[in-house]
């Protein structure tokens, strides 16, 4: 197996990329990021990562604006993902200059990916370590959120999750997504904590979330809000535990 | 020899150098090679009630029931997590010796300092039948042998039975399927054919083999006949991690046996043993 991994360009005999699945493994380093599409609104929540006390918390964002009405959440190397943000930025200019309309997500997203593929088949060069989980609104008002992988390819999510614990989060989004879950914003927004929930240790403190409303700027979210967001999650559940318990009681 | 002009020269015999120069050299070589020798020797140094529990005892030995040895930062940090954190614990001894990735003191009476790479071992106050070695640092193939019948010349083989936990990278671990990211870390066992119990998790598939000092040890059990289980655990992480620790839980439910263990572990104590390097590594976001 080993001979078929060290350049990039090279097939295995059974049809392996393996330098593109490697990649895929080092976005399983990064920590966990989960996006949700409601109606109104489109959510990307983070489990923040741990940060060294003499370093300035503010410069250690995952969740980063490409427009005013798109934005992406990344897992994987930290380098890696500024060079792709930086390029889908400077598209997401010269698509408003070029065609005077702000990008739909797709096209933005469908850069991305296609700027991932040509560094999987390319010598010399090895694939981004990142996965990028996309959201925003088209200028028609459709929400929308897209993810990208190492391998270049995209598709369109209603609820989706990346990074380290994603298989987790992803089995309970699968539960848990349903029409009435996320009737309203602030439902959606729940969700996405409570999909974060399962996998961040010690709560509501190593969250950030980030929202995007039809015809508002992106909202990064301040800690009193996910806090008094968590004690509301919190509170519903032992309402919930009360309730079964008193249902098996009578 | 003649020459071109006649004369006739005697010549020095390349093929014998001279008796006093050979002597010298093979001195030399020998003098090196034992220097060498005595440098990467294995020193067990015990405290001194154990240095007197040993002299006691007509054979130089201790009497022992069970011996737990963890090979690898995660396995020690497991064991100082879930074991060695109740105050019943004494230190009683450490192995010194030096090679080339371990230049541990060459002063032997010199205890490791708490945090480096040491081989340290610990006795139950209560069951002093009970010891535990913690090895944290690297033990070089030439020394296994050694390290292995200095630490078991200690310990008398009756009764003895032996557990192993040890760490290894998950990019060892040979597999035909494909190892999907929840599985890892995860433990595999291998017993000595004298071990009657059974073992808390899949026997390590071929064509996988265990090196180092877990294997110098299970082969030193499977040779005298003593009981030995060992876990190796396959993890993804190169610097001691909570979750890795974590995985090492079967282990408790033997070792709950032996010796009181603390009842419920907060995730902050756990934490303590990982290394905070996660905060400096700034490669995955």
């Amino acid at each position: 197996m080993s001979i078929y991994d060290r350049a990039i360009t090279v097939f295995s005999p059974d049809g392996h990329l393996f330098q593109v699945e490697y990649a895929q493994e080092a976005v399983k380093k990064g920590s966990t990021a989960v996006g949700i599409r409601g109606k109104d609104i489109v959510v990307l929540g983070v489990e923040k990562k741990s940060v060294a006390k003499l370093q300035e918390e503010r410069t250690v964002r995952k969740i980063c604006a490409l427009d005013e009405h798109v934005c992406m959440a990344f897992a994987g190397l930290t380098a890696d993902a500024r060079i792709v943000i930086n390029r889908a930025r400077v598209e997401c200019q010269s698509h408003r200059l070029t065609v005077e309309d702000p990008v739909t997500v797709e096209y933005i997203t469908r850069h991305i990916a296609t700027l991932k593929q040509r560094y999987t088949q390319s010598n010399g060069r090895r694939p981004f370590g990142i996965s990028a989980l996309i959201v925003g609104f088209d200028y028609d008002g459709t929400p929308r959120l897209y993810q990208t992988d190492p391998s270049g390819t995209y598709h369109a999510w209603k609820a989706n999750a990346i990074g380290r614990s994603a298989k987790t989060v992803r089995e309970f989004l699968e539960k848990n997504y349903t029409d009435e879950a996320i009737a309203t914003d602030n439902e959606a927004i729940k969700l996405a904590i409570k999909a974060l929930l399962e996998v961040v240790q010690s709560g509501g403190k190593n969250i950030d979330l980030a929202v995007i409303r039809r015809n508002q700027p992106l909202k990064l979210l301040e800690s009193k809000e996910i806090e008094t967001l968590v004690a509301e999650i919190e509170k519903e559940k032992e309402d919930e535990a009360e309730k079964k318990k008193q249902k098996k009681s009578t | 020899m003649a020459t071109f002009f006649g004369e006739v020269l005697s010549v020095y015999s390349r093929a014998v150098e001279e008796d006093d120069d050979d002597l010298d050299d093979e001195n030399e070589d020998e003098r090196i090679h034992r220097e060498i020798e005595e440098k990467r020797e294995v020193h067990i140094v015990w405290c001194p009630e154990v240095a007197q529990s040993l002299e006691d005892s007509g054979s130089n030995t201790l009497q022992c029931s069970d011996l737990i040895i963890a090979v690898g930062t995660n396995a020690a940090g497991f064991l100082s997590a879930y074991v060695l954190n109740t105050e019943s614990w004494d230190a009683v001894g450490h192995v010194s010796l030096w090679n080339e990735r371990s230049r541990g003191s060459s002063r032997q009476s010199i205890a490791p300092l708490p945090g480096e790479p040491a081989c340290l071992f610990y006795r139950h106050r209560d069951n002093p039948a009970v010891l535990v070695c913690q090895s944290t640092c690297y033990i070089a193939e030439d020394q296994l042998f050694q390290w292995t019948e200095k630490v078991f010349g200690c310990l008398q083989k009756r009764g003895l039975s032996v557990m192993v936990l040890s760490d290894s990278p998950v990019a060892e671990y040979k597999t035909p399927d494909y190892l999907y990211g929840s599985a890892v870390p995860f433990l595999r066992s291998l017993k000595s054919s004298a071990s009657k119990g059974q073992a808390l998790c899949p026997a390590l598939e071929q064509p996988n083999i265990l090196t180092g000092l877990p294997a110098a040890v299970l082969s030193h059990c499977q040779v005298h006949q003593i009981p030995a289980v060992l876990y190796q655990c396959y993890t993804d992480v190169i610097s001691p991690d909570s979750i890795t620790m974590e995985t090492y839980k079967p282990a408790l439910l033997c070792l709950s046996k032996l010796v009181k263990l603390e009842p419920c572990l907060s995730a902050d104590v756990l934490r303590k043993f990982a290394i905070i390097t996660e905060a400096q590594s700034n490669l995955y976001t």
